[in-house]
């Protein structure tokens, strides 16, 4: 599964929505997800992948799209280490 | 009351509170393991901060709401020392919610955060102080006793807090470990924005008799002092830390005017 499929299912599963309803467009405002369901689905994401998305990163992400390239990247150096 | 040469855990001690604690103790010779969550490079900048102090410093990431996260924690703290003197459970994190918004994953995240953390952290603690006197300090909030707004799981869990503070400091006692907590009104800190809006911080701010708000430092010189053989007889206790504010009447403090 790809990390944007896998990163769907996490939000998906943590935010009770559909997984069609993810697109690269999409926010978590759009999902009407809270802060906690932010953070949750941020842990779950760095658990799967190995990796630390510290707040500083996160902020900057304008929708989906931006945090499944953020993920994408760091999935890619790990691998490179 | 020289604290040097020993090894303290401040959790959640990048930012806020829990910083200030970390800088306090190191100020004091105390080395420090700073244990942050979400804020990488604000744990760095303490890190570094305490290191120009002339102490040593650890930095390690853990979720202490997730019991796992807390045993990598002490296993890296037991295998890189072997020991432990002083335990601060600052860590903490909430969902500002009224009662009747309070669902179980809201529930379950700030009790487990506060609550729960700091009986597994002490548990674990307690095996690295075997022998050496220690400390544990946790770190409490006013919303333990009096209702916040939005405030409601945040208390509860501080309820929970101490009264584990005051079963803490009489089974931990035979081991010659001190326990106590310290709890706050507001304190001015960037979480505190998060919480409550800033007419309400002025307001506090107007409010307290000892004519400003309470800051970081004014917690960490309470911690430190409860971390000394000063306080060796201080057990099982909430100090609370507000400048006047929980028990002065604010129908007073207006002059009487209702």
């Amino acid at each position: 599964m790809s990390v944007e499929e896998q990163i769907k299912e996490i939000i998906a599963r943590i935010v009770h929505v559909d997984k069609s309803a993810l697109t690269r467009e999409g926010t978590f405002k759009d999902l009407k997800a809270d802060s906690l369901d932010v953070v949750q689905a941020m842990v779950a994401v760095e658990e799967t992948f190995d990796i630390e998305i510290p707040d500083e990163e996160a902020q900057k992400f304008q929708n989906f799209g931006d945090f499944v390239d953020y993920v994408e990247r760091r999935v890619a150096e790990k691998e490179k280490v | 009351m020289s604290l040097e040469g020993k090894l303290a855990l401040v959790t959640g001690s990048g930012r806020g509170i829990g910083r200030a604690i970390a800088l306090k103790l190191a100020s004091q010779g105390v080395d420090i393991v700073v244990n942050f969550f979400r804020r990488r490079e604000a744990a760095e900048k303490t890190a570094k901060d305490i290191e120009a102090m002339g102490v040593k410093t650890e930095l390690i990431r853990a979720n202490v709401g997730d019991p796992a996260k807390i045993d990598e924690m002490f296993d890296t703290i037991a295998n890189k020392f072997g020991h432990l003197d002083i335990l601060i459970n600052n860590a903490a994190s909430g969902v500002g919610r009224s009662v009747l918004d309070v669902d179980v994953k809201a529930w379950e995240w700030t009790m487990n955060a506060n609550a729960r953390a700091s009986l597994l952290c002490a548990q674990r603690a307690s095996k690295l102080m075997e022998g050496r006197g220690g400390k544990i300090v946790n770190i409490s909030s006013l919303g333990s006793y009096f209702v916040l707004p939005t405030y409601a799981v945040v208390g509860v869990s501080k309820a929970a807090l101490e009264a584990l503070t005051r079963y803490l400091a009489i089974e931990l006692a035979p081991k010659g470990i001190c326990v106590n907590a310290v709890a706050a009104s507001a304190v001015e800190t960037e979480a505190l924005k998060f919480y409550i809006k800033e007419g309400l911080i002025q307001d506090t701010r107007q409010a307290t008799p000892a004519g400003r708000m309470v800051i970081p430092e004014d917690v960490a010189k309470v911690v430190a002092f409860l971390c000394s053989e000063e306080a060796f007889m201080i057990r099982g206790q909430t100090i609370i830390v507000d400048g006047g504010t929980s028990i002065a009447l604010p129908v007073i403090l207006r002059g009487g005017q209702q």
